[in-house]
């Protein structure tokens, strides 16, 4: 395979795995008020991806792939509403660990992360299209 | 004739080899610009020394049996890969990559890469003026 193509097949698994940082992201923020409906129960609790570096034997480069989705272990927050049904004794409710301005800047840093990939694959289309034109 | 043998011919076509080959570890770098603990890469400079080197000298390793194992396969012109050593930036996580510092390599390689191609277009230019035929 050319090299130029190879570049675009590594730039094309970065954005995949910022994709699906994107699409988890999404998860929690769509959740974060997610609460339970029984006391004792648990409510959502937020998922954080990994990205690890695996080499493409086909094309003998470092590509990136998602390791894996995990629970976030953090503690869950506490909100005082006695009237919701999952209150407990003393009138809290468990609430999503889940930090919208945590989320956030998650978010913009996947983007950045997909641009940059994205940019990538605009200038190896442009030196592919440059050596192309030496034949015009 | 054989315009492997002109040198401007020659001395583009090993510049455009290695700019994609920078390209290549530019790619990687961007790719794993959030992987824990990745470190970025880089080409070694583009020398003088690069023109003069032949193909020759790079040596594969042989296989005389058939146990042994016959080693990665290079292919015919690789240049030479470092590690950033005086990183930018470090992130936490141990990863070094700087998103910016990257995509300014990119452009510069893509701007080398104009220039380089635009030369071989002029000089083949050249070569179709000396031969006198209507562009």
């Amino acid at each position: 395979m050319d090299d130029l193509m190879k570049t675009l097949r590594v730039s094309a698994a970065g954005m995949k795995a910022q994709g699906t940082r994107l699409r988890v992201i999404s998860e929690n923020i769509a959740n974060a008020d997610s609460l339970p409906t029984e006391p004792g129960r648990l409510p959502y609790r937020r998922k954080v991806v990994h990205f690890k570096d695996v080499l493409d034997r086909s094309i003998g480069l470092d590509t990136v792939r998602v390791k894996g989705i995990s629970p976030d272990r953090s503690d869950f927050q506490k909100r005082f509403d006695p009237a919701h049904p999952a209150a407990d004794a003393d009138g809290y409710v468990l609430a999503p660990n889940v930090n919208p301005l945590i989320e956030m800047m998650d978010m913009r840093e996947a983007e950045r992360s997909y641009e940059a990939n994205l940019n990538m694959i605009r200038a190896s289309k442009a030196m592919l299209q440059s050596t192309i034109d030496v034949l015009r | 004739m054989d315009f492997s043998k002109v040198t401007l011919f020659e001395a583009a076509k090993k510049k455009l080899q290695w700019l994609t080959q920078r390209q290549e570890v530019l790619a990687q770098n961007i790719a794993n610009a959030d992987t824990p603990g990745y470190r970025a890469h880089d080409l070694k400079g583009y020398e003088f020394r690069e023109l003069v080197r032949r193909e020759k000298m790079q040596i594969n390793m042989a296989v005389t049996d058939s146990n042994q194992l016959p080693g990665a396969r290079r292919r015919i012109r690789d240049f030479a890969d470092e590690k950033t050593r005086i990183p930018f930036e470090t992130a936490p996580a141990g990863n070094n990559v700087v998103l910016e510092e990257q995509m300014a390599k990119v452009n510069e390689s893509g701007i080398k890469h104009r220039l380089t191609t635009e030369l071989y277009k002029k000089h083949l230019g050249m070569f179709k003026m000396a031969l006198g035929r209507n562009q």
